[in-house]
């Protein structure tokens, strides 16, 4: 499955094919056309986006601590863009939405080129979805909280026993872990990178991963997701890993 | 003047915007200004920034001269009786607010009613509303016939004993259809009721004589009739403006001021408190002296017709596009156009056409209660002013078509 920034990378690909707005007012056209169906129930004055000269119907549902949304609306371009922004942050984590900066669409230039009430409309999707993320992050309890804490550090001291066989510092204090969650589910969720994207040893480290971390008493389950932006550096090398390749700090 | 030498009169339609020719076709809106009245604010801005009325310097002489010579030239191009029954606003809103309140505060009492029509634009429903809340008078609505038109008869129908004030716009700004309003006035006078009539749209239309109308206000923007953005003006008979309360208490509006009472000023000052845009007022002057030249111009004149002509043609051939506001007789139309099409949002239809140079308006217009009288969320609405061509029509026409292509 792509990532959040492959995805955002292939919008901003797809926009930069085109000179002319009216070429990429096509391209959202296209994608608007193309939108799966809405739910007909959810078609609802309940379900419509305020703030948008169109009517846009936004639904989402939860599933394995995703968002998936579903959209519509009357106007075709209207649909494009909440389509391509759906698109774009279904199957995300409402963490990682709520947290997202929605940079891309600037980078894009939609914003700019659409009339002062679309543009208020698509500040208007933004935050919604953002809203649909918030109000799926989970709340944990204080009992909650005493239980999880102590997870994450026997998940580390697990991922410190994994090692890329050419180089004598474990993967975490090499900086590979970009980020590590544990949810109310005890499932934890684990973004990591590797020193090159071609690295031979990706699968046999990633499968080392998630054994280990499973191995860990209390912990249901471990997913990963393999990123490559940002991409890895020497600066993201703990302290303890720059005296153990006798690199001098800087 | 040829047609051509009143197009180069206007800079802004001489500019490319996303690198093709801009077709200017949201008039109703906003009128481009031609070079008279750019000038002429510029003038004022440049040498003559100082407060009228008040001062006796040299400059405040030249302001007061310009704003007053404004008073003077349109109550010569609307006939008034006089120049008192001019009151300069900053557009058709505030004029019908101005109306709305002070002739409310003098003349609407409890269980009075008031009518207006369904096909008025927001700025003469709302004040009339907020004035029936403050004063618990009824507003009635005079509603379009089976046919799309104000008939005389549904009038009739609401007018009652209790009817004090009938609120009437000249032209639809989204139906384009010219309205009986000398009927109006003749027939609400025999019940003795007064009529404000909402030129915003009229007035850049036909010529209008306000004497010969016989309407009791007459209110109209600036910006419409290519002056001043922010300019306005309120025609009212003398004898109710003189029987009104001030809208506005400040400066330039007063008699005497004591903490026990103050007096008012007369007519016209009465009505304009506080400084006024002394800038964009006496564009006005210029501004008139084109809107004459537009309505007399024979090239103008004949061009227009022929982008009536072509259009209603070419609407009438259109299955798939349901224009809004078609006349008995073509001359009962103005060159505005609302329509919706088919399988396309208006709303993407005018941003397709912007990034082919065309302007056109989209959405509900300022008439939401039209917009439900039709069952539709929006229209598009092209306008035209005497300085757009055939050729910008056929253009129009044109681009829709690819338009309306690419979305559906």
């Amino acid at each position: 499955m792509a990532t959040l920034q492959e995805k955002k990378n292939a919008v901003i690909e797809d926009f930069s094919m085109y000179d002319e707005w009216l070429d990429k007012y096509e391209y959202l056209i296209e994608l608007g056309k193309n939108l799966a169906p809405y739910p007909e129930e959810k078609r609802t004055d309940d379900y419509l986006i305020k703030g948008c000269q169109s009517r846009v119907w936004l639904n989402w549902r939860m599933e394995d601590g995703r968002l998936w949304f579903a959209a519509d609306s009357d106007a075709i371009i209207t649909k494009g863009i909440i389509s391509l922004l759906i698109g774009v942050y279904s199957g995300e984590t409402p963490s990682d939405i709520a947290a997202d900066d929605f940079g891309f669409i600037e980078s894009i230039g939609l914003k700019e080129n659409l009339s002062p009430t679309r543009a208020n409309g698509l500040a208007s999707m933004i935050a919604r979805l953002k809203e649909a993320a918030r109000e799926n992050m989970e709340v944990l309890t204080a009992d909650d909280a005493r239980e999880i804490a102590p997870l994450y550090s026997n998940v580390v001291l697990a991922l410190k026993q994994v090692y890329d066989p050419e180089i004598p510092v474990n993967i975490y204090d090499l900086g590979l872990i970009y980020d590590l969650q544990i949810g109310k589910d005890r499932v934890a969720r684990i973004r990591m990178t590797f020193t090159a994207p071609n690295c031979p040893m990706a699968d046999e480290v990633m499968m080392d991963v998630k054994n280990n971390v499973e191995d860990v008493p209390g912990i249901k389950g471990c997913e990963i997701e393999l990123v490559f932006e940002p991409a890895w550096d020497k600066s993201m090398l703990s302290d303890a890993a720059k005296i153990e390749l006798g690199m001098e700090d800087e | 003047m040829t047609q051509s030498d009143i197009r180069a009169l206007f800079p802004a339609l001489a500019q490319q915007v996303y690198g093709k020719r801009l077709v200017y076709l949201d008039n109703a809106a906003t009128a481009q200004k031609p070079a008279g009245v750019i000038d002429k604010y510029t003038e004022l801005s440049r040498f003559y920034t100082a407060n009228a009325h008040r001062a006796v310097h040299y400059l405040s002489g030249k302001a007061t001269e310009a704003y007053e010579g404004a008073r003077d030239a349109v109550a010569a191009y609307i006939g008034a009786g006089s120049r008192e029954e001019v009151i300069f606003t900053s557009g058709t809103t505030a004029s019908i607010n101005l109306v709305a309140f002070s002739f409310g505060e003098a003349f609407i009492r409890e269980g009075d009613e008031i009518i207006v029509t369904e096909t008025e634009h927001h700025s003469n429903i709302v004040p009339w509303q907020m004035l029936c809340e403050r004063k618990k008078a009824v507003l009635k609505v005079w509603k379009l016939d089976e046919d799309g038109f104000l008939s005389m008869d549904n009038l009739a129908r609401k007018i009652t004993d209790k009817t004090r004030f009938v609120a009437v716009t000249h032209i639809s700004n989204v139906l384009g259809m010219v309205n009986p309003v000398k009927d109006v006035v003749d027939f609400c006078h025999s019940w003795n009721v007064p009529v404000l009539i909402d030129g915003a749209q009229g007035i850049v239309h036909e010529r209008v004589d306000v004497q010969a109308l016989d309407c009791d206000f007459y209110a109209f923007s600036g910006h419409k009739i290519y002056a001043a953005t922010g300019t306005g003006v309120l025609y009212g008979k003398k004898k109710w403006l003189d029987a009104m309360p001030p809208y506005m208490g400040g400066g330039e509006m007063i008699g005497t001021v004591r903490f026990s009472g103050t007096t008012y000023a007369p007519l016209p000052g009465k009505f304009e408190a506080g400084t006024q845009n002394l800038t964009g007022v006496p564009t006005l002057v210029p501004a008139l002296e084109f809107l004459k030249e537009a309505l007399e111009n024979k090239e103008v004149v004949e061009e227009q017709a022929r982008i009536r002509e072509y259009l209603l043609d070419w609407f009438a051939t259109r299955k798939d596009i349901h224009l809004f506001g078609v006349p008995r007789r073509t001359s009962d139309k103005i060159n505005l156009y609302s329509f919706t099409v088919e399988g396309a949002h208006h709303e993407d239809l005018a941003l397709i056409l912007d990034k082919m140079g065309v302007a056109v308006r989209s959405g509900q217009m300022c008439a939401e209660p039209l917009m439900d009288h039709f069952g539709v969320t929006g229209m598009l609405r092209a306008s035209f002013a005497p300085y757009n061509t055939l050729e910008e029509a056929e253009y129009l026409t044109k681009c829709l078509d690819k338009a309306i292509n690419m979305v559906r």
